[in-house]
Order: C-alpha cells, then structure tokens, then sequence
C-alpha cells in the first residue's frame, strides 16, 4: 500500500531529524543550536524540520522527552543490577558518561529550558535516587553507611558530579569529565559516607 | 519487556509486579496492598511523597514533576487535570 510506505517514510524523516537534533544540541547548546544546523546535520530541507515538528521549542521538547527515555531506561538497567551503594554510584556514573555531552546540556542550561524540560531532568534524578536511596537504606541498617538522610546522600552525590560537569571546560577540555575523575569523585564519595 | 503503564518504570523481574504477578501491567510500586492499580491521586500522592523524599525537593514543585510525568504514561491519558 502507497500510503502505508509514504507513512513509514515520513516517520523515518522524523526520527532522522529527531537523532540529528539531539547530536546538534549535545554539540552547540539546547538554547542554541539552530534548526538550520539541525537540518543540514540531518541532511534534509530547513522546511522539512517544520513540517514534523512546528516550533524550534517542539522540537527541543521531543529531543529532550526522547534523550529522557534513553538514559532513564539505561540507568534503569545499569543501576537496577543490584549491589551496594558504591555500586549503584558506580552504575550511575557509567550511564552518565555514555550520555555525558547532551546531560552537560541539560544541567548547565536547566534554568533556561521550558517548564516541561525540567520536570523531565527530575524525572531523570528520580530513576537513579529510587535506586540509590534503596542502596543506602539497605546500607545503613546494616551499619556500612552513616546514618544520612537519603536525599542528602543524593543530592550531595549529584551536586558534586555536577560541578564536575558544569565546568568540564576547566577539568577535562575536549574529553570527558567522568571517565577522567569519575573513579576519583566514587573514591572520594565513599570515604566521605562510609560509616566510620 | 514491559514497561509500567502508571509510573513508567521497566518492569523486568518477578518482585517488580504487584504480587508478583506477570500479567499486570503496572508495577509493585502503583499497586495496592490487594493488588489493584492505585488511583490517580493516591499515585500523585505517592510520587510527589517520593521525590520530596529521594530529592528533597519543595513539595509544590515535586508535585508539578510527578504531575508532568503522569500526563505522559498510558494510565492516566484520560484524566483531566486542572
Ligand atoms: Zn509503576
């Protein structure tokens, strides 16, 4: 049928366009990036971008929603394994590192992203809080942890990841952040939280 | 593998469903004690109580995440909201 392969063309121009967008914002900003370079990056018309998603702020929506899904399903994965804190840290910072370009995006330019943006970065800290705070609880009866509040534990974790990230130009220029500190910042974290 | 349709969460091993039954399509943590799906404002409850409590975030905000987040899953595609 026709219309059914026209059907599958069209959602394969869109999930083109959707991969380009989120490699373009990953490279040159969330708020920056232009759907002229999306389009050339995609290799199809700047007309073509607007008739699957009609506003640059759609567009962005759909590559944040999607950049989502991925690396909540990832953490998921990698941090559901089981294990102790340390290992859930560790299975975090993997997922991370394997998306570290488009997350560096996300945090850095949090503030300036619509509501529905940030409500997805939340979601992202739910998945890999729901795992952590269950490592630590586990941890903490058994006496390997101090007795922390779990949110602490987690927001200490990510503020200092964070950091890291936020200012990767300073750390790490031209590489990555997390394969260059992130066993040192896992060291550090432990030493700090481990009951004593 | 199936994918909880209230919280979104994969599901992939036996203890992830209610009651460790397979054939449901929510997950241990969007069910009742009895096995039935939550509603929709004890699962608002639930999940804003979690992230207040996993990130401790302000209360309203959290609730605005947990309400954003539903709007997306297939449980809750015809609930109206405010
Ligand atoms: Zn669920």
């Amino acid at each position: 049928m026709p219309g059914t392969k026209r059907q599958e063309q069209k959602k394969q121009t869109r999930s083109r366009i959707l991969e380009a967008a989120i490699e373009q914002f990953a490279k040159q900003g969330l708020t920056t990036t232009s759907t002229v370079a999306i389009a050339e990056a995609a290799h199809v018309a700047h007309g073509t971008v607007f008739a699957h998603f009609s506003t640059q702020e759609e567009l962005l929506s759909a590559a944040i929603e999607e950049f989502g899904k991925r690396i909540n399903q990832r953490l998921h994965e990698l941090a559901g394994a089981g294990g102790g804190v340390r290992e859930v840290l560790a299975a975090h910072l993997k997922g991370l590192t394997e998306h570290e370009a488009f997350y560096t995006r996300m945090i850095t330019e949090a503030r300036l992203l619509p509501e529905e943006a940030r409500n997805t970065l939340i979601m992202i800290q739910s998945t890999a809080s729901f795992h952590l705070s269950e490592a630590v609880e586990k941890e903490i009866t058994a006496g390997s942890i101090q007795p922390l509040p779990v949110h602490l534990v987690f927001n200490g974790w990510v503020g200092l990841v964070h950091y890291y990230l936020a200012n990767s130009d300073l750390f790490a220029p031209g590489g990555s952040v997390l394969e260059r500190y992130g066993h040192e910042l896992l060291q550090y974290y432990m030493t700090l939280i481990k009951a004593r | 593998m199936k994918v909880c349709i209230a919280c979104g969460m994969p599901m992939q091993e036996k203890s992830d469903f209610p009651n460790g039954d397979t054939n449901k399509d929510y997950c241990a943590h969007c069910a009742r004690p009895d096995g039935s799906m939550q509603s929709y404002e004890e699962k608002l409850a639930s999940y804003t109580a979690f992230i207040v409590r996993a990130q401790g975030l302000d209360r309203q905000a959290a609730c605005a995440a947990a309400r954003s987040a539903m709007a997306k899953l297939p449980a809750w595609e015809n609930v109206h909201t405010r």
